[in-house]
């Protein structure tokens, strides 16, 4: 397997021609009226894009990861209404990684490594029950994919989505956050090949939030840049004034920074040991997030809150995403106790090591 | 604008572990009593050392004793330094920005002249910019270089002259040619002054807390030669913008606390306040990771021959605010009465940080005209 430094082109350009056609800001808010965007969800998929980075072997597209947080990251930008990350990036590495065939629709992963819901080994058979919260695009899977810890072992459930209740439910950006009910069910069991748990799921779901946050943040900055430039007020574009643009250099630092430290994660994390740079990259992504939507909702005034105009769809996403995968306070513990341990002499070798460092 | 992800070559690191070394041997941690960042100690002797390495000057030209190294790699060498709190005041400007001035625009007798000595470590160089009616508004300045037979005459006033007690030479954004109307940036010329030139005064002003770096600096009828003009006459503002690129978004924007939150990481080993201070220490782990992953892209940038004018203003404007808000976050956690007496260093250099920090969003060039440089570059929604 290679591992490659940068995103081939083709890609971001293919997936900006897709969404930039499909995936309009009338799209996007039907999507959130109807709770699908099955339009969306094909062309998406005729692409190949879902599965991105999992092996052809498995049943994949092939593909490096960094590739597919690529596309997590155009995703983001265009506020792309579908289950990208759950399928591919999450879904699709659980089920390549334990063995088990990809369905040819949606997949989506109950995120909270299976908090709520709990499984039990008899033979070679999994009994799947409990409550699954905050679980993305439930209602249009295929497969509910089900990390586990049993006994131990770490195993993942692959569900068929008729076999459990789901309640539809959403997050502040009206994305589908489901609640699904398990009621005992079998599957037989998956355990997963190395390096497959519920930690490095974590790591994985909080590095697809961080690509996808990149994305809405500088979406949201160029937005604010071409609006305050074509609203006039006193005369002359409000961009002129230096009031409004320090909410503009502060949107675009924090574009540059989310962008930044998204595609530094990906990269390490497509050559291996990437947790201090995951971590890195999600707590940074969230207090980017939590900047750039004041300082953009700032420079747009009351049309900024108006559901005709498009920011919202940025915006929402980034205050539900900020607290998915983890929010500022659990990885900011995390990495605080990595600084700690590390002590004075190492700690500046930390920031620019990171993982090297200490695995 | 466009910051691309990059990281260092084995090359590179080997630079890295080269320097760390050096310091760990010239400097002990723990054992010498940090500078913050850019507005360190000068020491000649340290300057000197460094020089031997082939660090000081090291992106310049090895015919005119430079290294031929990349700004990455003085970067790595800026960076270990500042981290450090390394005593690098005496060879600072002449290394970070004079040096390239002078090798891009300079004459070959200029180059001849200045850049090998600035490159053993020997010249101290001040920067004159600001006068005391033109601070923000820098185009505005009215210093006056009038013509004589071979050279010079310089009449006014500059202010705010870090070092200029110490070094050895001024480079001067003088006016050359009147104002004219309608275009302030032309006449506008820069000049080497040797600041022991006769008629030239250099009085202090002290600093807030009562040391020693600003001066003002009066010319008096001061002559130069035509030999100290740098560049194309008239050209000075356009080698002034340039020459901002180099100054602005390096390691020592982001990096002045450092030694402060490391000490205090060093003094609470062991102690109730190690809980404390783990969450922050959490948080700014990151934050220095992210910002330096975007200062390290714009040294590569410049290795590629553009002048990222806009990037550099991005990140020193992030990077000075980040630094005030690094000592805001100390002061919010640390219940003590810290002062520059205090026993413990962390305390001493805390206290030096509140008192020093507020100047530095406001050095090169104030964040809010850095805001106004960068937005002129920012791009909206793709058309």
């Amino acid at each position: 397997m290679t591992n490659p430094v940068h995103v081939d082109p083709l890609i971001t350009e293919t997936a900006h021609r897709l969404f930039s056609e499909v995936c309009d800001h009338e799209a996007v808010q039907l999507a959130e009226t109807r709770g699908e965007a099955p339009e969306i969800w094909n062309a998406f998929a005729e692409t190949g894009f879902p599965w991105i980075s999992v092996d052809e072997a498995a049943g994949g597209s092939g593909g490096s990861l960094l590739d597919a947080l690529e596309v997590l990251r155009v995703v983001g930008y265009h506020a792309a209404p579908i289950p990208a990350a759950e399928t591919g990036v999450l879904g699709g590495w659980l089920l390549a990684g334990s063995g088990q065939e990809l369905p040819a629709g949606i997949v989506t992963v109950v995120p909270n490594g299976g908090s709520g819901v709990s499984g039990s080994v008899s033979g070679d058979e999994l009994t799947v029950s409990g409550r699954a919260l905050r679980v993305p695009w439930a209602r249009v899977a295929e497969r509910i994919v089900v990390p586990l810890e049993v006994d131990g072992q770490a195993v993942v459930a692959s569900i068929d989505a008729k076999d459990c209740h789901i309640e539809p439910m959403t997050n502040m950006a009206g994305e589908p956050r489901d609640t699904v009910d398990f009621n005992e069910v079998r599957v037989p069991v998956a355990p997963t090949a190395a390096g497959i748990d519920l930690e490095a799921f974590r790591f994985r779901g909080a590095l697809s939030r961080a690509a996808l946050m990149a994305g809405a943040i500088e979406k949201m900055s160029q937005l604010t840049v071409s609006y305050t430039n074509d609203r006039v007020q006193f005369g002359r574009p409000v961009a002129k004034f230096q009031a409004v643009q320090q909410h503009l250099v502060w949107g675009a630092q924090d574009a540059a920074l989310a962008r930044m430290v998204a595609e530094t994660a990906a990269r390490e994390a497509n050559r291996g040991a990437a947790q201090f740079e995951i971590a890195a990259a999600k707590l940074i992504a969230n207090q980017a997030a939590a900047r750039a939507t004041k300082a953009c909702h700032q420079a747009h005034g009351a049309m900024g809150m108006t559901q005709e105009y498009p920011l919202h769809h940025l915006s929402r996403r980034l205050w539900s995403w900020r607290k998915e995968y983890g929010g500022d306070a659990e990885w900011t513990k995390w990495l605080g106790q990595v600084a700690v341990s590390q002590g004075a002499d190492q700690l500046y070798p930390l920031i620019t090591g990171g993982s090297a460092n200490f695995n | 604008m466009r910051f691309t992800p990059t990281e260092l070559t084995g090359e590179e690191l080997e630079l890295q572990q080269e320097v760390r070394q050096f310091l760990s041997e010239e400097l002990p941690p723990g054992s010498h009593e940090p500078c913050l960042g850019m507005a360190a100690r000068k020491d000649k002797d340290f300057s000197l050392k460094m020089a031997a390495r082939g660090w000081v000057g090291m992106a310049l030209p090895k015919e005119w004793g430079g290294s031929d190294r990349t700004a990455v790699d003085r970067f790595i060498v800026v960076e270990e330094m500042l981290r450090w709190g390394a005593p690098v005041g005496h060879h600072w400007v002449g290394d970070r920005q004079t040096g390239n001035v002078i090798l891009k625009f300079g004459t070959e007798e200029q180059r001849e002249r200045f850049l090998p000595a600035i490159c053993r470590g020997e010249l101290g160089f001040s920067i004159g910019m600001s006068e005391p009616d033109s601070g923000s508004d820098l185009a505005s300045v009215s210093t006056k270089a009038e013509r004589a037979s071979d050279g010079w005459i310089i009449n006014g006033t500059k202010i705010w002259t870090s070092g200029a007690h110490e070094n050895d030479w001024f480079v001067c954004l003088l006016r050359t040619s009147p104002m004219e109307d309608g275009n302030k940036h032309a006449g506008l010329s820069q000049l080497l002054i040797d600041l022991r030139s006769p008629g030239l005064e250099i009085s202090p002003i002290p600093f807030l807390d009562g040391s020693h770096h600003f001066n003002e600096v009066t010319f008096n009828e001061v002559f130069v030669p035509d030999t100290n003009v740098v560049g194309d006459l008239g050209m000075g503002w356009h080698q002034n913008t340039t020459e901002m690129a180099y100054e602005r978004g390096g390691p020592d924007r982001w990096l002045s606390p450092f030694s402060t939150v490391e000490q205090l990481l060093r003094e609470a080993r062991g102690t109730e306040l190690e809980n404390t201070v783990a969450d922050l220490f959490g948080e700014l782990v990151a934050r220095w990771w992210g910002i330096r992953n975007l200062s390290l892209s714009v040294a590569r940038l410049i290795d590629t021959g553009e002048a990222p004018s806009v990037e550099s203003s991005l990140v020193k404007e992030m990077g000075t605010r980040f630094e005030q808000e690094v000592v805001e976050k100390l002061v919010h956690l640390i219940d003590l009465e810290y002062s520059p007496d205090s026993e413990s260093l962390f305390e001493r250099l805390l206290a030096q940080c509140v008192v020093t920090f507020p100047g530095n969003t406001i050095r090169g060039g104030t964040i809010e005209i850095l805001r106004s440089v960068a937005s002129k570059g920012l791009k909206g929604l793709p058309t």
